[in-house]
């Protein structure tokens, strides 16, 4: 092909810490394929629930929303931490993103444990009928993905206090946060139907 | 309501035909072959969603004719001609005459197997048997869709011939044999592994049609490591450049590792938990920092 105009680029930046970076919407397109797993989940959960008479049903407690809510404190927190590491990580600030990073690694870290505490209140696993295969199907998923991104944060706090701040490093900061992001917000619904469902939609028919 | 959607899709293969300029060559066979079976096929698709029909041919050849002319049709014959459209591109060569020998012996051999097979299921012919009695008199189109059955086979052979011989013989087919307008016909046949030595900029949807005058390519990527541009997702305009991983061996040791947690896990589960931490340490020495690309950014 002979072209009688070109474009030069040789002058535009290496590398992006922004939402035109493709790894920002290969991000973003992971947050909804996840998304659209935990509302089949969501389904399941209330269609599940239309077999039963009662729900839970005879036998399991009703979940205890005290650990659970309080958790939902320091998970809503964390969100900051993260905010303020991509902004760092846009401002290329070292100190900014390990202590945004940080935050959101400690506040994620307690949220973890309050969810465990939680979990270990309940009197039914896995195998206890469907009820419980679909309860742990849903805190398992989320528990995975907030475990995967903690490790993700950790280890990106890690490269940072070696010094690595190249593009790549602060780009991953940033998509970082969007994970995060998604974690928090589809915590929410789960959350209302795992705590509030058997409340709400409980009563025998 | 599938008929609303196919019709609408056979409507549009047509305006963009009448709005095209068309050249009769081998892929252009198999898309006007395309549209005249998969036309068939919907039709008596449409009579299958009758009830009254439904009732009398539900499980019979009728609907074995239906559903052949919807797949082949639909889907073995925009295969060929695409194959036949891109093979120069991705040879260099092409032949277009045994190509269209190919298409008649396929389409002929296609509807001698599978026309009479609608007849077969409106004389009550049901499906997935392997013989009938006699007297039913199925015997003649029984016999021509076994004529034309070895018809279809003859095409595959033909096919796979042609392929061969166009590429060890056909004629060298330069850059755009069919002065296409879209970007992959600009690159030499066979692209070169970079593809394009200096990005081309789309001005237009068909950019080989348009005035050399207008045509822009992109200049200033670097060339000795694997860089793309990226641009605004709206306007397209240039935004920064991206540097994509050089080779490496961690995808192959991370693939290996993982394999070593899934396959042990068959035998003893705790390996599944061995694999998963074995994999992590793949992915970290993966996507740990190199310091020449640090020295870069």
């Amino acid at each position: 092909m002979t072209a009688q105009r070109s474009i030069d680029v040789a002058h535009l930046p290496i590398g992006d810490v922004s939402d035109q970076a493709p790894l920002w919407w290969g991000q973003l397109i992971l947050a909804f394929i996840e998304a659209s797993m935990f509302f089949i989940l969501l389904a399941m959960y209330f269609y599940i629930r239309l077999s039963y008479d009662m729900w839970p049903p005879p036998g399991v407690q009703l979940p205890h929303v005290g650990p659970a809510t309080l958790a939902l404190v320091p998970l809503i927190v964390s969100a900051l931490g993260s905010y303020l590491a991509s902004e760092a990580a846009k401002k290329n600030d070292r100190g900014g993103m390990m202590l945004g990073l940080g935050l959101n690694l400690i506040l994620a870290t307690t949220f973890t444990v309050l969810r465990g505490v939680s979990w270990y209140s309940f009197n039914f696993n896995w195998k206890t009928g469907a009820y419980g295969s679909i309860v742990w199907a849903i805190m398992w998923l989320h528990t995975v993905d907030t475990v995967a991104d903690m490790i993700f944060t950790a280890i990106l706090l890690l490269l940072l206090a070696l010094g690595y701040t190249g593009v790549k490093q602060r780009l991953g900061v940033h998509v970082d946060s969007i994970l995060w992001y998604f974690i928090i917000l589809i915590w929410l619904p789960l959350y209302v139907a795992i705590y509030w469902g058997p409340y709400i939609v409980g009563a025998p028919k | 309501m599938i008929a609303i959607a196919s019709g609408t899709q056979i409507f549009c293969w047509i305006a963009t035909m009448w709005s095209g300029r068309i050249k009769m060559r081998t892929p252009m066979y198999f898309v006007c072959g395309f549209i005249f079976i998969f036309v068939l096929g919907g039709l008596s698709g449409v009579l299958l969603a009758s009830v009254p029909l439904d009732l009398q041919v539900h499980d019979t050849f009728f609907v074995v004719a239906h559903f052949h002319y919807v797949l082949i049709g639909g889907a073995l014959f925009p295969l060929f001609g695409a194959f036949y459209h891109w093979f120069p591109k991705f040879t260099g060569r092409v032949d277009d005459w045994i190509g269209k020998i190919n298409f008649w012996i396929l389409f002929v051999g296609f509807n001698l197997t599978f026309f009479p097979m609608h007849l077969l299921g409106l004389k009550g012919m049901t499906r997935r048997v392997y013989t009938y009695p006699a007297e039913m008199g199925w015997e003649h189109a029984n016999a021509l869709a076994t004529v034309g059955a070895a018809i279809i086979a003859l095409g595959g052979i033909v096919f796979i011939l042609n392929a061969v011989n166009s590429y060890r013989h056909g004629d060298v087919a330069g850059a755009n044999p069919w002065d296409s307008g879209t970007l992959e016909w600009a690159t030499a046949s066979p692209p070169a592994h970079y593809n394009f030595v200096n990005l081309p900029a789309a001005t237009s949807r068909y950019p080989l049609w348009t005035d050399p005058k207008e045509r822009v390519v992109v200049t200033g990527m670097c060339d000795d490591r694997r860089e793309i541009l990226v641009t605004t997702l709206m306007d397209a305009e240039p935004h920064h450049r991206a540097v994509l991983p050089a080779a490496s061996i961690w995808p192959f040791l991370t693939t290996v590792l993982t394999s070593i947690g899934f396959v042990g896990s068959i035998f003893q589960f705790s390996w599944y938990y061995i694999g998963m931490a074995l994999a992590f340490v793949g992915l970290l020495g993966w996507f740990w920092p190199r310091k020449s690309v640090e020295a870069e950014s």
